[in-house]
Order: structure tokens, then C-alpha cells, then sequence
């Protein structure tokens, strides 16, 4: 893609809406028979077989219930599913049912084309209780306000090899920041590390940022707001940064690493922890040198330099992670979306699609019913302790912004001691970027 | 009515009438196709892009686009703020500089295959498989291998020089000339090749005949033939380089080192993670009218047309 087809598409989005006045509207008619109900949800890529098999499996219960067929659209990138909600935005024609990702949920709010769930739509889908409490806390910028429908979860943990940290005689995974840069130094020895942390990745830095900072009192975003030059967010990057920089508990690889190549080199079997990993990584565990040797742990919920949370710190265990429904306002074939929306968030269908794909469902009973799993339970835990991060439509500039600090502070990484200053002057741009996309936001 | 004239009337006349008739009966109307197809393609998504860089397009306004408000040249004025001009002092250095390095490496591989000999086909085959491989493909390669952790990193330890990080930081930069001369050279290369299978065998003859050592042939007789087949290929090959954005894209990632945010991802990221629509569009505008002043005096200036008339054009 060059510059010219970027303005094409961008054009070309637009002229979607001419095209679109013209065609027709999506399958009409009452009662479910004939009727075609689209859904564009995420390919995926780890495991396609069985995405295939189940797509075919709800497709006939699907039908089975409502005399309706399921049409799958699946989008590769995050880049892809935003193209398309913006041509169907334009045009209002499109997707009825969309699955996006939790933190995406708020700037898809903010184009106002979704469906606000009432207590009608609710207990149409078998009523707001059957869900987690937990995950509904980034559907809408309040209860009266929901858009997003809780499907799955992916909360965020970390990942301990159970062998080093007996050899360094730590008995239990740390559960304070200051605590794990302690256990960290004590496992650094040789080729041997603290923990694997992917730096290069594009989403993961401002995970730590945001957390560390939401634990110490500030969640970024106060109203129209943005926090960003406060104290816990200076500590939170110089904590995260100082891993490398500062203490060395970090491989020197780990600068040029994303998520899946942390996670690789952790499955090595010579470090420490993993931090922020989900259960869709068990498959790579337990192929790789660590099988058998690992546990999920709860990330550390006491921010950096504390040994207690402060009265305003939040428990935040996980930001809020995994993916939300939405029905579409334009969609013709509502009812038949929410018939769809209540298959797949019962607990069958949860707990099915928990042992195809390795997603955590966002449905309470089903939940429950994997608590007795031990290897599992800090991960559930972890579910119930996710926090939101804030809902504005301002926060993809947010999140970009906080990593971009991380993308250009990376090269000095290597030179030692970090330079704490021009961190600062970069956290000083961030929240100017932030600010002034939370001035923008409607 | 007038060509039924009786020819000795008015001789003198009658070519240039004939040419007026032949020049106005042409079946214009055959080009319709091609000028709707012009007009839908191109010319309608420009004028859009246009009206799209005057209004506040974000993802608030979206859904009701066309009561999107007119904000006139705001979204220019801050364009300039956010960064473009360094962007696209990036994007222009970065693709004169891969192009200038590219020329050498692309002529000296045309003369090589040039003459024949054994293997030349398999030489040739080769010297084309940087530019068959899609660029994301090359990119993932590179940036594989360019990871601190890397086999280039490695092989340079071998050498007791310690490589350091090639895709953050002010070198990001030179990594990403790198790997674009790496994959854009054969351009220049089958360029220069196809120049020199034009020059006539007398030429090699006549220079023979008069006893040229190899290097004022090169010098005085061949290279002037490339000249023209050259430059063009320059211009097409900076331009190439400014509009890539794959390569960055994969090499880098979004958002990009500072020293590397060429404009196409600057586009980008102001399009689809900023969700700035009006403003990305300004942007896309800004860089086509940039580029395009260059480029028409360079065209002006080289006259590339080989027709007068399409020279004074």
C-alpha cells in the first residue's frame, strides 16, 4: 500500500455510500427461514482446522433454532476489520454481527453505529447476569450506554518456569512489582534470565504503563483529561524500561522482540517469568523445552515502589481483554443477530469454543466451572480482576502514543543507565498527543 | 460539402482541409470507455480526497460523512504541525540516496550479463530473484535476520565487531536503504540491460575497427546509449521508493522509529490508528503536490518523450 492507495481508500470508503444507496437491503422477510445473518469475526491463524469445523458447527444450530443460515467474514488484521467497519459505517450496509476487540470497543462506539443494549435486547440474549460482571466493564461508557456484548476473554498473566525459581529458592511467583525485579535479579545468572519481555511489540508496552499506573491511583484518562505526565507514569516506564536498562534481569534480545518471540524464548526453558501472556499460549508451552516445568501466575497488582497498594490504586490484574459483539443499528435482521449473539455466549457454546481455542468465556457459569482447574485458576482470576481501561474514543491515540515512547526510548536501552530525562521529554509529547485527542473526542 | 469540389478549384488548400476532416471525424467517442473508467478510478477519488482533506472527517463523523464540517485548510495547517515535513524530507532522502546507489550496482550487473557466455541465463535468472520476491517477504526476511539476536548480528561478532540494533534508533534509517537498494536494484539492472541490446552491432564493430580499449568504449560509446533508458528508470525507481510503505511497515512496525516514518506510514497511522481521516487526506494531498512539482520539472527538464509534439506538451 503506498501513499496514493491510502487516499484512494480513504476516497474510495466514502464512495461506498453512492454504491451502497443503490443496492438492496439484506435478506427481509419475517420469520428465520431464508434469511442469511452475516457475521465478520477474526480469522485464526493459530488454529484454522478447527476454526473451519466450528464455524460449521454453529452455522447448523444456528439453523437448527432459528431456520436461518450463518455467513462468516473473517478479517486478518485489526486493520482489515476497522476498513470494513468504516465502509459499512458509511454505507449502513454490511456485517450484522461484528466481534471486536475489547479495547477497539470504544472507538466503535464512538461512530454510533452499533445497537445501545436496553433491557429488551439484554434479556434477549439471556439477560446481562449470565455474564462475568468483570467483562462488561468496557461495553459503554456507562450501564445505560452499552454496545458491546461480552464473548470471550483473554486476561492477562504471566507465565513462571517452576524450576528455576525453586533452584533460586523463591517458593511462591511474586506478587508486588518490586517484589519480581527482586526474584528477577535473584534468576539472572549466566545465559540464564529474570524474565522475557517483548519490547518490539506493538500493543504490550502500554499494557505495563497503564497497569502500573492504574494500580498506583492513576488510570490516565480523568474525564477529558489525560494523566499522563503524573509521577506513577514516569516510575511505571522507568520500572519497565529499567528491567533492561538498569537491572539486566532481561535478555538483550528481548529489545528486538514481540509478543510470540518472548514467547518462544521463555518456552526455551532459561528464564524466569513471562510477563503478559494468556492461555492462548498454552500450546506453545507445552511443546516447547518448559513442558511440564511452568505455572500461570497473577501479574503483580501493588504498584512499582510500593509494598501495598495505595487507598485510590485500583486492583488491576489484566486490562479487560478478549472480544465484545456488537449488533449493528443498520442491521435489518436484528432479532435473528441477538438469536446468534445467544447461541454463542451460552455455556455450552463458551465453554466448547474454551476447549477448541483456548479463549476464556465471558459467560459467569461457564467460568465457574473451569475455577476447579488448577492450572487454570490464576487465570480465571485474572478474568474477574480485569479492569477497563478508559472508555473514550480518544484511547487508540492513547495507547499509540504510550507506545511510541517505548518504540523510540528502545536504542538507548542498550547504552545503560536510562536516561531519565529525555524520557521525560517524551512522556511530555505523549500526553500532549493524548490531550489533544481527548479535546477531539465527542 | 466541400471535399465534392471540383480538384483543380482549390488545389493548394486541400491537404490541410484534409487533415482538419481526418482530425475531426477521428471516433473520439471510442475513448468513452476508457475516460469513464479514468474518471471513476481516479479522477473521482482524487476530487474526494480532496473535499475529504477540507472537512473534520474522524471517527465521530463518520457515519453522517457528508454533514462531516467544512473546516477549510485546517487540516493543512496541521499537517505541517504534525510532523509531515520531516516525514517527507525522510521519504526523499531515503529514495534519492537508495536510487543513487542503485544506478552503479544496476550497470555494472547489465554489462556483466551483456556478453555472452556459459551460465549467463542462470546469472541473469538470479540477479532477478530480489525482484520477484514480494516486499514482504523480503522485509520479514531482513528484519529475521537483522534482530539483535540475528545472524547478521552474529556473523559480525565472528569479526569482533559488535553489530548493535539495526531496527531502532537513528540507524533504522540505514537499514531501511539497505534493504530497499537490495531489493530495487535489478530494476535499474534490466533497464540498462534492455538499453543494451538496442545498441547496434555496428556500434561494437565500429569501436573495434577504430582499436577502443574497454574502458573509453564503456565510457564515450555505450554509456551514452543508456542515458536516456537510465534516468528514466531513475524517476521511476525514486518514486517507487517514496510510495513503498510495505517495507517500512514490516522492517519497523507502527508506530515507526522517528528516523524512519517515511510519509506512507505517516498516512497510516494518522488514517487507521489515529482515525483521522480529514487530516490523513490532507496529508496524502500535500505529499502528491510535493512530489509532483519535482517531478514536473524533471520531466520537463529531461524530456523524456521521444515525439517533439509530445515534448512541447
Amino acid at each position: 500500500m503506498n501513499a496514493k492507495r491510502i487516499t484512494a481508500l480513504a476516497a474510495v470508503t466514502a464512495l461506498a455510500l453512492g454504491v451502497a444507496a443503490c443496492g438492496g437491503d439484506d435478506e427481509g422477510g419475517e420469520g428465520g427461514a431464508g434469511k442469511t445473518l452475516n457475521v465478520l469475526i477474526g480469522a485464526n491463524t493459530q488454529y484454522p482446522d478447527e476454526f473451519q469445523a466450528w464455524q460449521k458447527d454453529i452455522s447448523t444450530k444456528f439453523k437448527a433454532a432459528t431456520g436461518a443460515e450463518v455467513k462468516f467474514e473473517t478479517f486478518a488484521s485489526a486493520n482489515d476489520e476497522l476498513t470494513k467497519i468504516q465502509t459499512s459505517v458509511v454505507s449502513g450496509s454490511g456485517p450484522d454481527v461484528y466481534a471486536v476487540g475489547t479495547t477497539f470497543t470504544p472507538t466503535a462506539y464512538s461512530t454510533g453505529a452499533f445497537v445501545k443494549m436496553g433491557d429488551e435486547e439484554w434479556s434477549k440474549i439471556g439477560g446481562k447476569e449470565k455474564f462475568n460482571p468483570a467483562t462488561l466493564g468496557i461495553s459503554g461508557p456507562d450501564e445505560q450506554n452499552q454496545v458491546g456484548i461480552p464473548w470471550v476473554s483473554r486476561p492477562f498473566v504471566m507465565a513462571y518456569n517452576t524450576e528455576l525459581l525453586k533452584a533460586a529458592g523463591i517458593d511462591k511467583p511474586a506478587t508486588t512489582w518490586d517484589e519480581l525485579t527482586a526474584q528477577a535479579k535473584q534468576l539472572t545468572k549466566g545465559d540464564q534470565y529474570g524474565l522475557a519481555i517483548a519490547y518490539k511489540d506493538n500493543f504490550d508496552p502500554w499494557k505495563f504503563v497503564w497497569g502500573m499506573s492504574t494500580q498506583a491511583g492513576n488510570p490516565l484518562v480523568d474525564g477529558k483529561t489525560a494523566k499522563l505526565t503524573d509521577p506513577a507514569v514516569q516510575k511505571a516506564y522507568q520500572t519497565y524500561f529499567g528491567w533492561l536498562a538498569n537491572d539486566k534481569v532481561v535478555d538483550p534480545a528481548a529489545i528486538g522482540w514481540t509478543n510470540p518471540q518472548a514467547l518462544a524464548a521463555f518456552a526455551e526453558g532459561k528464564t524466569g517469568y513471562f510477563l503478559l501472556t494468556t492461555t492462548t499460549a498454552n500450546n506453545s508451552l507445552e511443546q516447547g523445552a518448559v513442558k511440564g516445568k511452568w505455572k500461570f501466575a497473577l501479574l503483580p497488582t501493588v504498584p512499582p515502589g510500593a509494598t501495598s497498594r495505595p487507598a485510590n490504586g485500583v486492583e488491576a490484574a489484566s486490562i479487560l481483554s478478549g472480544d465484545n459483539l456488537l449488533v449493528a443499528d443498520y442491521s435489518k435482521n436484528k432479532d435473528l443477530a441477538f438469536e446468534y449473539v445467544k447461541l454463542v455466549t451460552d455455556q455450552e457454546a463458551q465453554l466448547d469454543y474454551y476447549k477448541k481455542f483456548g479463549n476464556l468465556p465471558a459467560n459467569a457459569a461457564a467460568l465457574q466451572t473451569l475455577a476447579s482447574d488448577e492450572q487454570l485458576e490464576p487465570v480465571t482470576e485474572a478474568a474477574k480482576k480485569s479492569v477497563a481501561t478508559p472508555f473514550t474514543g480518544a484511547w487508540a491515540d492513547i495507547q499509540l502514543a504510550l507506545t511510541n515512547v517505548a518504540v523510540q526510548t528502545l536504542p538507548e536501552l542498550t547504552k545503560g543507565p536510562l536516561n531519565t530525562g529525555q524520557l521525560d521529554s517524551r512522556i511530555a509529547e505523549a500526553q500532549k498527543s493524548a490531550q489533544s485527542s481527548l479535546d477531539r473526542a465527542k | 460539402m466541400a471535399t465534392l469540389a471540383p480538384p483543380e478549384q482549390k488545389a493548394p488548400p486541400r491537404p490541410v482541409r484534409r487533415k482538419g476532416v481526418t482530425e475531426q471525424q477521428r471516433p473520439l467517442w471510442l475513448l468513452t470507455p476508457g475516460g469513464l473508467l479514468m474518471t471513476v478510478v481516479i479522477v473521482l477519488p482524487l476530487i474526494l480526497a480532496l473535499w475529504i482533506s477540507l472537512i473534520d472527517l474522524d471517527q465521530y463523523t463518520l457515519r453522517r460523512w457528508v454533514e462531516a464540517p467544512f473546516i477549510g485548510l485546517n487540516n493543512y495547517v496541521e499537517s505541517f504541525s504534525s510532523g509531515l515535513l520531516n516525514s517527507i524530507w525522510i521519504s526523499v532522502s531515503f529514495a534519492v540516496i537508495s536510487t543513487v546507489a542503485t544506478v552503479p550496482i544496476g550497470i555494472a550487473a547489465a554489462l556483466v550479463t551483456q556478453n555472452k557466455y556459459r551460465g549467463r541465463g542462470l546469472v541473469r535468472a538470479v540477479f532477478l530473484i530480489p525482484y520477484v520476491l514480494p516486499s514482504f517477504v523480503v522485509a520479514s526476511v531482513w528484519r529475521t535476520m537483522l534482530q539483535p539476536d540475528g545472524i547478521v548480528n552474529a556473523w559480525l561478532s565472528k569479526v569482533g565487531i559488535d553489530g548493535g540494533l539495526w531496527l531502532s534508533g537513528p540507524r533504522s534509517y540505514w537499514t531501511l536503504i539497505l534493504v530497499e537498494i537490495w531489493a530495487a536494484w535489478p530494476f535499474i539492472y534490466l533497464m540498462a540491460l534492455a538499453a543494451l541490446q538496442s545498441v547496434d552491432h555496428e556500434v561494437h564493430e565500429a569501436s573495434a575497427v577504430d582499436g577502443a580499449t574497454w574502458w573509453p568504449k564503456l565510457r564515450r560509446v555505450i554509456l551514452p546509449y543508456l542515458r536516456g533508458p537510465v534516468l528514466l528508470a531513475c524517476l521511476l525507481a525514486t518514486l517507487n521508493h517514496i510510495n513503498n510503505f510495505t517495507l517500512p511497515f514490516v522492517l519497523f512496525g507502527a508506530p515507526a522509529p522517528e528516523d524512519v516514518n517515511v510519509m506512507p506510514m505517516i498516512v497510516y497511522v494518522t488514517s487507521f490508528q489515529s482515525l483521522r481521516f480529514g487530516l490523513s487526506a490532507a496529508m496524502a494531498v500535500l505529499s502528491l503536490i510535493l512530489i509532483a512539482i519535482p517531478l514536473f520539472i524533471y520531466l520537463r527538464a529531461v524530456r523524456l518523450d521521444v515525439h517533439d509534439e509530445g515534448g512541447r506538451k
